[in-house]
């Protein structure tokens, strides 16, 4: 059967957060849009970083226009996405190996790039964040903090559509549709159907990040990706307040950040074939070298629980031979093929960063609007994402588990918080303090099919126990609004082992004793084995 | 403080090793570091639900016989006898079960799967073959209660021939014990619920919501000490009344450790709650006395030893960056040596640690450094060579193991 | 690999050790009588997470923690969950301690005053008008009864009848007697005098004894606590160093001072923790090594049950004084099964935990009840009250037991040549 074709001024390609960005941008500036993901939003790189808010400071030395577009985004998004970001400052900090000399170079950039850097006493660094270093002999405060790059995706999501914009995951781009020299849409599978979709718009924007390379070569044009992977690992608990950063030329494992419960240390770089991109299983070689250079930041890290490892493929688009990827300029690339290969309705936007995904929607937007002829100036530096609005009304509940909410939520939160019903205060997760209500919620407001987008909306799952117990009961939770039960069995099954791939890596001491009694709650008790089946969920 | 046998462990294993040790006369100490993994019981017993290449088990003695020589079943003896002699050992507990060695049923598990198995607790859901006894079923919850999915145990249900209704009950003080975000599990509602008056009207609840069913089925949160209170919500509902297994913590595991316990107390035992060993002395091929934690000074000297301290999830195995041990005694253990080679990527395939364990002889017993020591046994998951996921088999192993050892330790 | 890191992946923050197999849960009295509180695994180690991120995530209602330790006896993880919570209140809590509280805590000063006056104070104490005032004013439950204070201290008995007789024993040992033993129940301390100097040991005060503080740390009074603290480690190294061992005759009291100290105050106990002991313990292992042997009166009969207090049970040391006890030929022993009396100290006086307090003890009261013993034997003090209050039956230290079966002349005859 012949499925319905659907109009639009703009197909976006790609539900990570420039994509995100770009579908929240044109629908504000009232352009009819279609957001296309081919699995989840933040799947790929957006959701597979430190959880950064850089102040630019570590582009500084290197690449002075990258760190200055940081360090002005930076400071937007602390007042747009508010409720996504913690305001933690940072330290770059040099340790007795690392060249003092270094710093004053550093400085010097930054104030240049017009980044606050602040050189402070070694024995002050460690007053404001006990965790560093205590051997180091310099310090270097700047304005880095913490930002949640799901929160933040689903913010511009959730923006988006309410200003209109359609969004669906699980669609991937199987064609591009050209006629006569011009895009015209897109077919797409839908994974979760089985069907083939057709969209057409007049405009079709590629932000589909590293794999944009690979929709621009179903568009007969040529974008050349680098393909850089970066491995992270993630620890129990918050073991730094403050983000620490070496103050040397950039290398391994040289960041660790305070996300939400856990800090997270990272990357490693290395130059990877295009063919394994999908491919985000972390390697024993990768866990040593973070292991060991994460060590020099926060010794406390030597005796802290790791709780999973995680890579992703830096977007960069290639400009020389350099091994590393690291020398590369983090600038904006955004593509208008017509002038560049002569294919009119067809734009990429990439290079760029988590941190300036705003102004890289701006700019495609910008280019849309340009090829449609809308005359209308993009608002998105000012006006704040649904959850960060400044004067919504504060609820009154005190619980440990609403707090937590609102960590994740911001002013959403009184959506479902404020129910009268207690069997929705009870928590589904209870290393994250997750409840039913908020469960809820995301399961009818935040585009949720399967327990790992639930767990990329509300961090159910993610705890120490990795959803031992909590996996469970949030399938049940979902199974009260999904018919096929059979099916959910299935994606908890999946779940389980979407867990234990970023388990594995890190499976000895605690870890494997937890992992054998999730597998015996599971497996043992429960046979959920039975309903398990080969393919990866994503 | 002297003991004709010291058991280092208090869960299954330990405690039926104890049992039979304290019952045929010997003085026996049990040390027990923390509750143990029964707290994640179904209810049921497994001997051997699958073989090596996963096909279910129909008659699990006749099933080992395929099993590789070292595995911990071919050094047991006789499996049908001591199965026997395990489910005898329960019952005098307080256990009492259904089921044979010899032909597997099948149990109803949390998320409504099936799975062969030998024993099953009095009460609980079995079924024989793939059918239900039953064509219409009132499947119950406690509002609130969330480690009871029940629309995948009625999916379970309804694949086995039953036509489902879930029903949700509550009472006053449930309502109460709602008001904790966290603590309505399965064992405080079994405090709840834990007396007669309240499971009458807990009743009066189920017979009003109980329709045209023919049979009733209730998560298992009624008895955490014994089955007393749940007999007395049997002869008080108009239908029969069947339990089915929660999410841990499991309210029929934590009434079997308590009633093992008991029973180990009565004949004699000394149950050290709470205390590990820390260490032992070793005097030539033998282990004279272990230290505990709690006792300093105090050495237990016993003429046996048996390390029933589980494997990873208990703590009787633990791994480091590059090794497995055994960190009571260090003896020898059983491991690939290449930790990338511990696991497998898909999490549901045969993980290789499930088989790390401590080496023992052909009776059980343990070695270190290459030597065996002639007094020291060990028994239950502790042991290397089996997959209890994979065979399905867990409690049969941690019974019949125990049972082999007291045998070896009486004569 | 360098610097052994992350050798074990086993986490020094002993909360991470928490495999969140909730079997904490199972144990805590509290949890499954009182939905409000968090129960041991939320207020402990996953709240411990939180607190971490921020101290905003600290919730109050960690006061409805009795501190029985019931959770970290349960753990097979050996995460101390009880010590998360308690160190977490002390960090984190806002609420000063009221006055009830000051009051209930400072079980020696109120004991001292009480015990100058003490026909008044129990008069007032029983009469049910001040049960009302206490109720309403001080938010001390009406159903209580106060334990009775004694017209003489035990020191003061100690010192005009027994002090200048301890020197003519060849061992000695020092008597931490406790709030109690002083001003409510003396007679237990003359019941371990007698047993001591029947075994040939003379008995000494400490030089100052305190409180041994438990009561000030389950009230917020954390300052005063480490300074009792400090003083009884300087006391109790004074005696150590003449070779004494210190003796108690209670669980809660030796717990304290062996563990909370260092856990909790960070009070060094590190070389006088191994020489505190309760005198069943003492006693105990000087018979299992063979030096000392007790001789009981022939007449003697006695239907004990055992009762496991909470802190006896953390210290893993219930076997030294059921193994004594099970020594008098006369005396048959229940074992109880283990469980929380709920008072837990001051916890259960408060009126706001008065119905969770007996919630807690119900199965255990029920049943003492069925087996109707001749008394109910315990090494803490406050489980006596609680016990003597919610059922028939008198509750004695295994201390007092022995004291009362044994033959003291044939005591003494056995041991002269040891």
């Amino acid at each position: 059967m012949e499925p319905k074709i659907k109009e639009y001024d703009v197909i976006v390609i790609g539900g990570g957060i420039t994509g995100a960005g770009t579908a929240r941008d044109c629908s504000m500036r009232g352009l009819k849009t279609l957001l296309v993901e081919r699995l989840d939003f933040s799947y790929g790189a957006t959701g597979r970083n430190h959880g950064l808010l850089h102040s630019g400071a570590r582009y500084a030395v290197t690449d002075k226009e990258s760190a200055t577009e940081c360090i002005q985004e930076n400071m937007i998004l602390r007042k747009i996405a508010r409720h996504c970001v913690e305001e933690t400052d940072g330290f770059f900090i040099t340790l007795p190996e690392d060249d003092l000399a270094y710093q004053r170079t550093f400085v010097d950039a930054c104030h240049a790039a017009g980044i606050r850097a602040d050189i402070i006493d070694p024995e002050e660094a460690k007053r404001l964040e006990p965790s560093v270093n205590p051997t180091l002999t310099g310090a270097v405060r700047i304005p880095d903090a913490s930002i949640d790059p799901f929160r933040l995706t689903m913010a511009n999501i959730y923006d988006a559509q309410l200003h209109g914009a359609e969004t669906l995951t699980y669609h991937e781009v199987t064609d591009i549709i050209i006629n006569q020299n011009r895009v015209e849409g897109v077919r797409c599978l839908d994974h979760i159907t089985g069907q083939t979709k057709e969209f057409r718009a007049k405009v079709t924007i590629n932000a589909a990040g590293i794999w944009g390379a690979l929709i621009a070569q179903k568009a007969g044009v040529t974008v050349n990706m680098f393909p850089a992977r970066g491995a992270l690992l993630i620890f129990g608990h918050r073991v730094n307040h403050m983000v620490i950063n070496r103050c040397r030329k950039p290398a391994n494992a040289d960041i660790l950040v305070p996300d939400d419960t856990v800090c997270v240390i990272g990357t490693t770089s290395d130059r990877v074939p295009m063919d394994t991109v999908d491919d985000m299983r972390v390697t024993p070689e990768e866990v040593e070298v973070l292991l060991r250079e994460g060590e020099k930041l926060a010794p406390a890290l030597a005796s802290t629980r790791i709780l999973r490892a995680y890579a992703g493929v830096r977007p960069l688009v290639a400009a020389d031979n350099d091994p590393s990827g690291r020398s590369i300029s983090r600038g904006i690339v955004c593509l208008d093929h017509e002038t560049r290969d002569g294919l009119a309705g067809f734009i990429t936007i990439t290079g760029g960063k988590m941190m300036t995904y705003r102004l890289m929607a701006e700019d495609a937007t910008n280019m849309a609007c340009g090829k449609l002829g809308v005359d209308k100036k993009s608002e998105t530096a000012s006006t704040p994402l649904p959850g960060s609005e400044p004067d919504a009304p504060k609820p009154a509940k005190k619980t440990v588990a609403f707090k937590a909410a609102e960590g994740r939520h911001g002013t959403l939160t009184t959506a479902f918080s404020l129910t009268t019903d207690i069997v929705d205060d009870a928590l589904v997760c209870e290393c994250e303090h997750v409840s039913v209500g908020e469960v809820n919620f995301a399961i009818n407001n935040l585009n949720v099919h399967n327990l790992v987008n639930l767990r990329r909306r509300t961090r159910v799952g993610m705890g120490t126990c990795q959803g031992e117990l909590c996996a469970a009961r949030a399938a049940g939770v979902m199974c009260r609004q999904h018919e096929d039960a059979a099916n959910v069995k299935t994606d908890l099954a999946a779940f389980i082992n979407e867990r234990w791939k970023g388990a594995q890596p890190v499976a000895w001491g605690d870890n494997m004793a937890e992992a054998q009694l999730t597998a015996t709650i599971y497996e043992g008790l429960c046979g959920l084995n039975q309903y398990a089946r080969k393919e990866e969920v994503q | 403080m002297k003991f004709d046998t010291v058991i280092m462990g208090g869960g299954l294993s330990g405690l039926t090793c104890g049992i039979a040790l304290a019952k045929a006369g010997q003085r026996v100490a049990l040390v027990s570091a923390g509750q143990s993994s029964l707290h994640f019981a179904s209810g049921s017993f497994d001997l051997m639900g699958y073989d090596a290449q996963g096909a279910p088990v129909s008659n699990p003695p006749e099933a080992i016989k395929a099993l590789p020589e070292q595995h911990p079943y071919k050094k047991v003896g006789d499996i049908a006898a001591l199965a026997e002699q395990a489910q005898q050992l329960l019952l005098e507990a307080g256990i009492g079960t259904t089921g044979t060695a010899t032909a597997n049923h099948n149990r109803l598990t949390p998320l409504g799967a099936f799975k062969p198995t030998w024993l099953t607790t009095e009460g609980y859901v079995t079924i024989d073959g793939d059918k239900l006894p039953w064509t219409k079923v009132a499947l119950m919850n406690i509002i609130g209660y969330l480690d009871f999915p029940t629309k995948f145990i009625a999916d379970g249900l309804r694949n086995a021939g039953a036509d489902v209704e879930i029903k949700p009950i509550t009472l006053p003080e449930l309502n109460e014990a709602r008001k904790s975000p966290t603590e309505m599990r399965a064992t405080n509602i079994a405090k709840v619920l834990g007396n007669q008056e309240v499971v009458t009207r807990l009743a009066a609840e189920i017979n009003a919501k109980a329709g045209d069913a023919q049979v009733v089925l209730l998560p298992a949160v009624l008895g955490i000490k014994d089955d007393k209170l749940a007999q007395l919500l049997k002869q008080q509902i108009t239908k029969p009344l069947h339990f089915v297994a929660t999410i841990p913590p499991s309210v029929p595991g934590t009434r079997m450790q308590a009633l093992l316990r008991k029973r180990f107390e009565a004949l004699g035992g000394m149950f050290l709650n709470g205390d590990k060993v820390v260490a032992g002395t070793i005097a030539g091929d033998k282990l004279h006395n272990v230290t505990t934690e709690k006792l300093e000074g105090t050495k237990l000297v016993a003429d046996n030893f048996v390390m029933a301290t589980g494997s990873f999830m208990s703590r009787g195995l633990v791994s480091d960056y590059k090794k497995v041990y055994e960190p009571i005694l260090g003896v020898d253990v059983d491991y690939i040596a290449e930790r990338p080679q511990w696991t497998q990527n898909d999490v549901f395939d045969a993980q290789p640690y499930m088989e790390f364990g401590v080496r023992t002889d052909n009776q059980l017993r343990v070695a270190k450094d290459g030597t065996t020591l002639a007094n020291v046994y060990a028994v239950g998951q502790i042991l290397s060579g089996n997959n209890k996921l994979k065979l399905c088999n867990g409690e049969g192993l941690d019974m019949l193991t125990a049972l082999a050892v007291a045998n070896t330790i009486k004569k | 690999m360098e610097n052994e890191m992350q050798l074990l992946n086993i986490s020094e923050y002993n909360f991470e050790q928490c495999l969140k197999c909730s079997i904490c849960t199972v144990y805590c009295p509290v949890s499954g009588v009182n939905p409000l509180y968090p129960g041991p695994k939320q207020a402990g180690p996953d709240g411990e997470r939180y607190r971490l991120k921020d101290p905003k995530f600290f919730n109050e209602q960690l006061k409805m923690c009795l501190n029985c330790k019931r959770c970290e006896v349960a753990c097979p993880s050996g995460v101390n969950v009880g010590d998360i919570i308690q160190k977490a209140r002390m960090k984190y809590a806002s609420h000063k301690p009221k006055l009830r509280d000051q009051m209930l805590a400072n079980t020696d000063l109120v004991g001292s005053m009480a015990t100058i006056v003490a026909p008044v104070a129990n008069f007032f104490t029983s009469l049910g008008v001040s049960k009302e005032i206490l109720h309403s004013v001080m938010k001390i439950d009406k159903h209580r009864t106060f334990p009775a204070y004694a017209s003489q201290k035990f020191e003061t008995w100690f010192k005009r009848n027994a002090q200048s007789k301890q020197d003519k024993y060849a061992k000695h040992v020092s008597f931490f007697h406790g709030c109690y033993v002083n001003y409510n129940f003396p007679q237990l301390g003359k019941d371990l005098v007698k047993i001591m100097n029947a075994c040939g040991y003379g008995v000494h005060l400490l030089e100052n004894e305190k409180c041994c503080g438990t009561a000030l740390i389950a009230n917020g009074l954390y300052d005063q606590a480490r300074s009792q603290g400090e003083s009884n480690m300087s006391s109790m190294r004074s005696a150590i160093s003449k070779g004494r061992t210190i003796v108690t005759t209670s669980s809660t009291c030796t717990f304290t001072m062996r563990d909370e100290y260092h856990h909790l105050l960070d009070v060094d106990n590190h070389d006088v923790r191994d020489h505190i002991t309760l005198a069943t313990r003492f006693l105990w292992q000087l018979i299992d090594e063979g030096k000392l042997k007790l001789a009981f009166r022939p007449d003697f009969k006695m239907r004990v049950a055992y009762h496991t207090a909470c802190h006896m049970e953390r210290m893993g040391w219930v076997v030294y004084s059921t193994q004594l006890l099970r020594m008098i030929p006369g005396l048959e022993l229940t074992m109880l099964e283990s469980m929380c009396c709920g008072i837990s100290g001051t916890y259960g006086f408060k009126a706001e935990n008065y119905e969770t307090s007996q919630k807690i003890g119900a199965p255990l009261f029920a049943a003492i009840d069925a087996l109707k013993p001749d008394c109910v034997s315990t090494d803490c003090e406050t489980c006596k009250w609680q016990i003597e209050m919610s059922t028939s039956v008198k509750v004695l230290n295994p201390i007092s037991i022995i004291a009362d079966a044994l033959d003291v002349e044939k005591t003494i005859e056995l041991n002269k040549n040891h």
